[in-house]
């Protein structure tokens, strides 16, 4: 009944871009954990003492009791545990990787939950594995989770 | 604001008594300071990238097309005898396809305006912009779609002002409702600066074609 288009290039489009941006502020804890892992290589922990848990990454509230504000005052690590790993082969977009990347989390000595991070230069992985952090140089941190540029095996 | 608040704070949860409230310095009842934002260790910025493409469709398709052509495409639908402008490809009251293309005036009556004193994104603006709806000639009464009026003076825009297309030349015609540049008043002594303008069009259309063209 009507005339439908047949060739692509017959299609008028009318095309737009909504601009969205976003800052993410990582919070009074974050902020802590982040100064001091750029400034001294160090991690700090916030520690419930009703739950007896110690948080790294800090948190603000206790994610168990709420209670808070809890104090970011508290120095783990810098050597950790591997409790969990996860070898990945492809991309954030779906593309196969050259290199696999291995994600783990890690608890670090002194602390009750475990941090994501790469675990890098490690040729058998292992549940329970120690491994100690791999940082940038002090001069090119700038106050990301990426100073880190993982974790390698320890000793 | 404390005075709003109804209960004290920690009420009714057995684990406050022994919870003094937050210093205010460490975390007030305040929002993120502007310079806390900008300067937040640890800090991720990211733009999603939203893009998209609107297909006009069969009707507005051909609409735009002959926007380019510099004619106004209508629809003519044989169940309520009407021209619609702009067109579609289905009649919205005998719910019915509609018949065929016709080709409207490029000239019409106001139907109803406004004049602007700010942009869109509300960067104001010296001269008003005059955005109206037109009844455009050659189709049925209450047919036609929202422009903008120019080379008049605000105060001389009236509802049932008649007004004509002014088109961009060919060259710059996109298949665009911008094709059409905006509209004037028919009768030329009712223009912006008619008296002086006689023999001076080519002048003002030019010097209009910069300022209508930045917006």
């Amino acid at each position: 009944m009507f005339e439908k288009v047949s060739d692509p290039k017959d299609v008028i489009l009318v095309e737009g871009q909504i601009p969205i941006r976003h800052r993410y502020t990582p919070g009074v804890a974050g902020e802590a954990f982040f100064t001091a892992l750029r400034d001294s290589g160090k991690f700090v922990a916030s520690r419930c003492e009703s739950c007896a848990v110690t948080y790294c990454p800090p948190r603000l509230f206790c994610e168990r009791c709420f209670e808070g504000p809890l104090v970011s005052n508290i120095e783990v690590g810098p050597e950790g545990t591997v409790e969990s790993f996860s070898v990945g082969y492809t991309g954030l977009e779906g593309e196969p990787l050259d290199e696999p990347v291995t994600v783990a989390l890690v608890r670090l000595d002194g602390a009750d939950t475990v941090l994501v991070h790469f675990l890098v230069d490690s040729d058998h992985l292992m549940i329970g594995q120690k491994v100690r952090p791999a940082f940038l140089p002090k001069g090119k941190r700038t106050g990301s989770i990426l100073d880190l540029r993982g974790f390698t095996p320890a000793g | 604001m404390t005075a709003r608040r109804g209960k004290k704070r920690g009420t009714g949860n057995l684990r406050s008594v022994d919870v003094p409230a937050p210093p205010t310095s460490f975390l007030g009842p305040r929002p993120l300071r502007d310079a806390e934002f900008r300067q937040a260790v640890g800090a991720v910025d990211f733009a999603v990238e939203a893009r998209y493409a609107w297909d006009a469709g069969i009707a507005v398709g051909e609409y735009l097309r002959g926007l380019k052509r510099g004619v106004i495409l209508g629809r003519e639908c044989r169940g309520c005898r009407r021209i619609l402008v702009p067109p579609r490809m289905f009649c919205e009251e005998c719910f019915r396809p509609t018949d065929r293309w016709v080709e409207a005036e490029d000239t019409g009556t106001v139907n109803t305006f406004s004049i602007c004193y700010i942009r869109w994104d509300m960067v104001p603006l010296k001269d008003p912009e005059i955005p109206f709806v037109l009844d455009i000639d050659g189709a049925s009464p209450g047919m036609g779609f929202m422009h903008k009026l120019g080379e008049v003076r605000p105060d001389d825009v009236r509802i049932g002002l008649e007004v004509e297309a002014v088109w961009k030349p060919e060259e710059e015609r996109e298949g665009s409702i911008l094709d059409i540049r905006y509209f004037r008043p028919r009768d030329a002594s009712a223009r912006k600066g008619a008296r002086r303008a006689s023999g001076r069009k080519k002048t003002s259309a030019s010097r209009r074609k910069t300022s209508v063209g930045g917006v």
